[in-house]
């Protein structure tokens, strides 16, 4: 609720200037590059029980995915 | 290639939260923490709609543009995710982002906490795959075990998708088709720029 | 300043979350941010007791070894009836993770915040469980063993028992136990010696099992939620399925996206309201007006269903006449506010959209009348022809994830399993399948009360506490064993409040005791025990869903603490109690059920061996065909089961090579004759466009042939698919099988034991098999009754609450007289009505609970989770803006609502159109705070909820349904005023 509020404000803000004509003002950040740890690929484990997919296959696992995805969708089931 | 993203449906919600608690049970999050919480505009009116946020894994995230200490990296299938122990919990993110997603969870109370938290889409982060390590920082890691976020997986009435972007946006299609109405996706265009799920299709998969 | 995205310049304007929200914040006030604003105090302690990130498995898992074996079990979701199947991932004994179950064709894998939190279950670190037994001792829980507290609890049930008989005890089972423990409890007990008592379904759902049941044959919901996917209209009157039964809007908004008009009427706005086609605010307590109402303008346009009224309905046009004269759109209009324009378009859709379903839950049903609305429901429905047909009918929602299985063969007080009246057939029945001597069996009970219905949960503080020439058994209640139920359900808190001070004995078997024990401690300084109970995670055993489908658990766990599985505690006390023996089924070198090695080794009766005595007993409502093999079976290969018909078009199970080919999932009930001829359950009921052995059927023989010389067969031609007579018939019995030619049918062991029998007492289920192998039903073939005469308004007829505030319709609609005895119990009125006729100036405001979607019933097992407390940290009063501003109230702040009773509960105020001007609501869920003080104190250690809040039944107020003393907690009378 009080996060709502913060933004809302903000929002008003932004608007308020618009109107004046003004063009935005506004901080443009520039994205840096990541600084961690390297993170895996789903893709480089092991499938595991009722899973189907290659280790290191990135195809196979997208297939698998999206196989899966459809499990998200009762007209699939209702319609099988 | 996959580009991972979430929808929710506002036709569907039902404010039910099995999102938000499939994601507390799933990652164990603390009291207080909400990487995931249902929105509700209008309550109690006619026109009462509710919308279920989390990180929306953005195209071009503002989170990881103001990070100063550059901890946040896209995955290969565009899952947003950081690094923990790069993190110093300045809360930048916090004002960065559109949905409120990241979270910071009382410094002291948890120890090493104080480190910003947020949704990985179930994709865990920078620590070794399945391992106790990664899911105690992170969570678990349902997309290296070939499965879908919980939230999505468990939503009561479907409202809730996520997966592959074009997949969600071949489901979400056909509902609007067979309801002739509601193909404005809240939050869509903002996460992940123009285009709609509905009006814009892409060719559905052949499967 | 503003902060935006670094990549392109054609960035979009930033598109905060307040943008799209902006616009309404200022008229409306979601209820999460304003529980989140109130709740922050209890969030930090909360949090404190909590393991940081990601913990708690490895607590869990502590001593264990890090990659133990991990097994998946199926089991079935504990909280509401629609069934949500689960797999709990198990590792080392400990629960880890649960995955959604997408073939499941009744959940496809979704979950409410319930059902995808019920993991925590397992957990046992900072579990608010009931960890060990114990006993209240000057005013203090102290922790006892299980053998202390078995042998005071039986030495002072044994001593009652001496000093009063056995009616001196009153036990209310649970529609939380699964099937096999509700039934060993209702036989318990008989066992024991009494008919006192009763479960859940007395307070949710009685009004409907008697009215419906009255009216066409069962008394159960006639299709399934799946159904809804082939219907073209939804009348929700009385259900806010968003809250109470979330998984289930899964097919309602599915149907909906394909054309099927949805409807919802309730003096709230609920969030299933916010997803309907049309809304219709009715003023709570005038549902059989505004039922009548609809009707009005059926008949008046001639939309009435003529041909299938002639075929297959009794007395419609009785109704006619009633609801021509009495339910005018004026008249209607002035009950329940609703206007006639309004009336008239929801009687078109209905009219315009067949077939459709009326769906109810307690909203209908928990009213003084409860028994006369559900029929007017089925009327409605009768008059359009919706009834017994796929996409048609009266979807009734039930509660509990078993309360349907309990009410089915479970603890009630007038029925054995299978709704067998307790009259002596009903028990000479029971003692055959039981294998127990009839001659001890009522040598067990108090003269005469064994065929008198027992006393009801409603009332069993007015038991206590009523003078004893009033009562209609020899003693008052005086020990009281809760078994799996909340007292915070029940209405009349301050009542019960003055009952338990005068109880000599009450023990509370439950996961979660804690609201009656807090209640017990603060009345008192002894006479409490309190067992632990396992949940239904740490045993296995069948449940009945809402839809009369039938689901196995598997035991996920072991029963966690010092708790015990409810077939351990019942069998260790019937030793204790004299009757461990009958328990189990077990003389002249028989045993029905075998003991099986429970926790530590203990024995405990078999939850497949208790199933197959049901299966050999219950032929009323076919609870015969589902065989541990069969239910089995189909929770292993859920996939095979279309989600729109629930069939099997094929499949064998690979473990046991039983194929499935034509089963509905879970056999649904009535699944006539043995497992072995293979009945495939009924997913709709009285459903003639199929075979009986397809699941088809009509409206059951239960009320004779004929009334007053009016057939009441179903009419020439009208019968299920198939059947060898085509017109109407009686319910079969050996007499009629002879007389059709059909004896010869039955093999020689059949004949053996069919002679003398009927369909519900022959136990070889020979006549049942050759019934239907002639395509006919072993219930007969009659019509529905729009005119039920055996109950006091034969024509359901509109009568204001108790506490209404119209005076002037009490005049013109008043409610019962009084009744001298009603299970047992002098039953008010009209003394009430009219004592309180002008109750409405001092309590100006409409009171009227519900359910909220993070909890369940009385809600301590749910607000003991973290992950759903954090949800909801307070209860609330719902009031309309008008009301408020008029009080002085504002939002958030704390009020108190009190009640004609005297009670008053401080609860927040939430400011919100949701109600009417004239109506207040508050959420039931809540217990642990009386009148303003939190009885944290009275807790027993660490078994206090995260989550304690005002319970409204501390001032709802008396009524009780004419018929069967359902408890009126939807509508009474309140005030509110800042606090």
């Amino acid at each position: 609720m009080r996060r709502l509020v913060v933004c809302a404000a903000g929002l008003a803000l932004a608007v308020g200037l618009v109107a004046c004509g003004e063009s935005e003002q506004v901080v443009v950040y520039k994205q840096g590059k990541y600084s961690g740890k390297p993170d895996g690929k789903p893709w480089d484990n092991e499938p595991l029980a009722g899973a189907k997919w290659t280790k290191g296959d990135k195809v196979s696992w997208e297939a698998e995915i999206k196989q899966r995805n459809q499990s998200q969708n009762e007209y699939k089931r209702i319609d099988q | 290639m996959a580009r991972m993203k979430f929808l929710c449906d506002a036709e569907r919600c039902i404010e039910c939260n099995g999102c938000v608690t499939a994601c507390k049970s799933e990652h164990e999050v603390p009291w207080g923490v909400n990487r995931r919480r249902v929105v509700t505009i209008n309550d109690g009116v006619p026109g009462e709609k509710s919308i279920s946020v989390a990180c929306m894994h953005c195209s071009d995230a503002p989170c990881m543009a103001v990070c100063p200490v550059d901890c946040f990296y896209r995955t290969d299938d565009g899952v947003v995710l950081h690094d923990k122990d790069l993190c110093i919990g300045c809360g930048y993110c916090f004002y960065a982002c559109p949905f409120g997603a990241p979270q910071f969870p009382q410094a002291g109370a948890f120890g090493l906490r104080g480190k910003m938290d947020k949704c990985t889409f179930c994709n865990g982060g920078p620590e070794k795959d399945r391992s106790a390590e990664e899911f105690q920082k992170y969570g678990r890691n349902r997309l290296a075990e070939g499965k879908l976020p919980a939230c999505a997986e468990m939503c009561s009435t479907k409202a809730l998708l996520g997966g592959d972007g074009d997949v969600i946006a071949d489901i979400y299609r056909e509902r609007v088709f067979k309801r002739g109405k509601g193909s404005e996706v809240w939050g869509w265009g903002t996460a992940y720029g123009p285009g709609k799920p509905a009006a814009a299709p892409s060719p559905a998969p052949k499967s | 300043m503003l902060l935006t995205r670094k990549a392109g310049s054609q960035a979009a304007p930033q598109r905060r979350l307040s943008r799209g929200l902006a616009g309404s914040m200022a008229k409306t006030i979601d209820r999460r941010a304003f529980l989140k604003r109130s709740g922050l105090t209890l969030g930090a302690g909360a949090v404190a007791a909590q393991l940081p990130f990601n913990m708690i498995e490895r607590a869990e898992a502590a001593n264990e070894k890090p990659a133990g074996k991990v097994e998946i079990k199926r089991t079935v979701c504990t909280h509401c009836s629609v069934g949500c199947a689960i797999d709990a991932v198990v590792q080392n004994g400990v629960w880890v993770r649960q995955e959604p179950v997408f073939d499941s064709p009744l959940n496809l894998g979704a979950h409410c915040a319930k059902g995808a939190s019920i993991r925590e279950h397992g957990i046992t670190h900072d579990s608010h469980r009931l960890k060990e037994p114990m006993k209240l001792e000057g005013g203090k829980w102290k922790t006892i063993s299980w053998d202390q507290a078995y042998s005071e609890i039986s030495d002072k049930l044994l001593k009652i028992k001496k000093e009063s008989g056995p009616d001196a005890l009153f036990v209310v089972g649970s529609s939380k136990h699964n099937n096999e423990q509700s039934y060993l409890l209702c036989k318990w007990v008989r066992l024991w010696g009494t008919n006192n008592t009763d479960h859940q379904a007395r307070i949710c759902h009685s009004t409907t099992v008697a009215g419906i049941a009255n009216t066409w044959g069962y008394g159960a919901m006639t299709n399934s939620y799946n159904d809804e996917q082939n219907s073209k209209c939804l009348l929700f009157f009385g259900s806010n399925a968003a809250e109470a039964h979330p998984v289930s809007m899964l097919h309602t908004l599915h149907a909906k996206e394909n054309g099927c008009k949805v409807i919802v009427a309730d003096p709230r706005f609920t969030r299933t309201a916010a997803k309907a086609d049309k809304y219709v605010r009715a003023r709570s307590g005038t549902d059989v007006a505004f039922l009548f109402g609809l009707l009005y303008h059926i008949f008046n346009n001639g939309w009435e269903d003529k041909e299938y009224i002639k075929a297959r309905v009794y007395g419609m046009d009785k109704v006619r006449e009633e609801v021509m004269a009495k339910y005018t759109p004026d008249k209607v209009q002035d009950v329940t506010g609703v206007p006639e324009q309004e009336m008239l378009e929801v009687a078109k859709t209905l009219a315009e959209n067949r077939p459709g379903f009326i769906i109810w839950a307690m909203g209908q049903t928990q009213h003084t009348n409860g028994n006369a609305v559900v029929r007017a429901s089925a009327v409605l429905m009768l008059a359009l022809g919706n009834v017994g047909r796929p996409g048609g009918g009266t979807n009734i929602y039930r509660g509990h994830d078993n309360v349907q299985g309990a009410t089915d063969i479970g603890p009630n007080p007038d029925s054995l399993p299978g709704y067998y009246g307790v009259a002596p057939g009903s028990f000479a029945h029971w003692a055959r399948v039981w294998n127990v001597d009839l001659k001890w069996l009522q040598s067990q009970f108090a003269p005469g009360q064994m065929t008198k219905p027992g006393i009801t949960v409603s009332r069993w503080i007015d038991a206590v506490l009523e003078k004893n020439e009033n009562i209609d058994q020899d003693p008052n209640i005086r020990a009281v064993v809760y078994w799996g139920h909340a007292p915070n359900s029940q209405s009349r808190g301050l009542e019960m409040l003055e009952a338990m001070k005068k109880l000599d004995l009450m023990v509370v078997i439950d996961p979660y005791p804690s609201a009656s024990a807090a209640m017990f401690a603060m009345a008192r300084k002894d006479g409490a025990y309190l067992l632990p109970a396992a949940t239904q995670l740490e045993t296995s055993g069948s449940v009945t869903a809402s839809n009369r489908s039938l689901q196995w658990r598997e035991q996920v766990i072991e029963p966690v603490f010092n708790s015990r599985t409810d077939q351990m505690i019942m069998y260790q006390l019937a030793q204790k109690l004299g009757f461990a023996d009958q328990l189990v089924g077990k003389k002249d070198g028989k045993q029905n059920i075998k003991l099986v090695k429970g926790k530590g080794g203990m024995e405990e009766p078999d939850i497949e061996d208790t199933l197959r005595e049901i299966n050999r007993g219950t032929w009323t409502i076919g609870y015969t065909g589902q065989s541990p093999e069969r239910l089995q079976a189909h929770m292993r290969n859920m996939h095979v089961f279309d989600v729109k018909t629930l069939r099997a078009k094929g499949g064998k199970d690979a473990k046991t090579g039983y194929d499935l080919t034509g089963d509905y999932f879970g056999l649904p009930w009535p699944c006539y004759g043995t497992a072995a001829i293979k009945h495939p359950g009924s997913p709709n009921l009285y459903d003639t466009t199929k075979h009986v052995m397809d699941g088809g059927g009509n409206f059951r023989a239960n009320f004779g042939v004929d009334k007053d010389g009016v057939n009441l067969l179903a009419e020439d031609g009208s019968h299920s698919k198939g059947a060898e007579i085509t017109t109407g018939y009686p319910e079969f019995d050996h007499v009629l099988v002879k007389k059709l030619g059909w004896w010869d049918d039955l093999t020689e062991d059949e004949k053996k034991e069919a002679e003398g029998k009927n369909w519900k007492t022959d136990l070889s289920g020979g006549i049942q098999r050759v019934v239907m192998k002639h395509g006919c039903h072993p219930f007969g073939n009659a019509k529905a009754r729009a005119v039920v005469w055996n109950f006091p308004d034969g024509v359901p007829l509109h009568r204001e609450p108790l506490y209404s505030p119209r005076p002037d319709l009490i005049d013109k609609w008043p409610t019962h007289d009084d009744v001298k005895n009603l299970w047992r119990l002098p039953t008010l009125f009209k003394t009430v009505q009219q004592k309180n006729r002008d109750a409405g100036k001092q309590f100006p405001l409409i009171l009227t609970s519900g359910r909220l979607v993070e909890y369940e019933g009385g809600g301590e097992e749910t607000r003991s989770n973290p992950w759903l407390a954090e949800l909801q940290q307070d209860n609330f009063v719902e009031i309309n803006p008008k009301a408020a501003a008029d009080r002085g109230i504002r939002d958030g702040e704390y009020v108190w609502v009190s009640t004609p009773t005297g009670a008053k509960l401080k609860v927040k105020a939430q400011v919100t159109e949701r109600v009417g001007a004239d109506t207040c609501f508050i959420p039931f869920h809540f217990s642990g705070w009386w009148q303003g003080q939190d009885m944290l104190p009275f807790y027993p250690d660490g078994a206090a909820p995260i989550v304690r809040g005002e319970a409204v039944n501390t001032a709802t107020t008396y009524g009780y349904d004419r018929v069967t003393l359902m408890q009126e907690t939807k509508t009474t009378l309140c005030q509110v005023a800042k606090a």
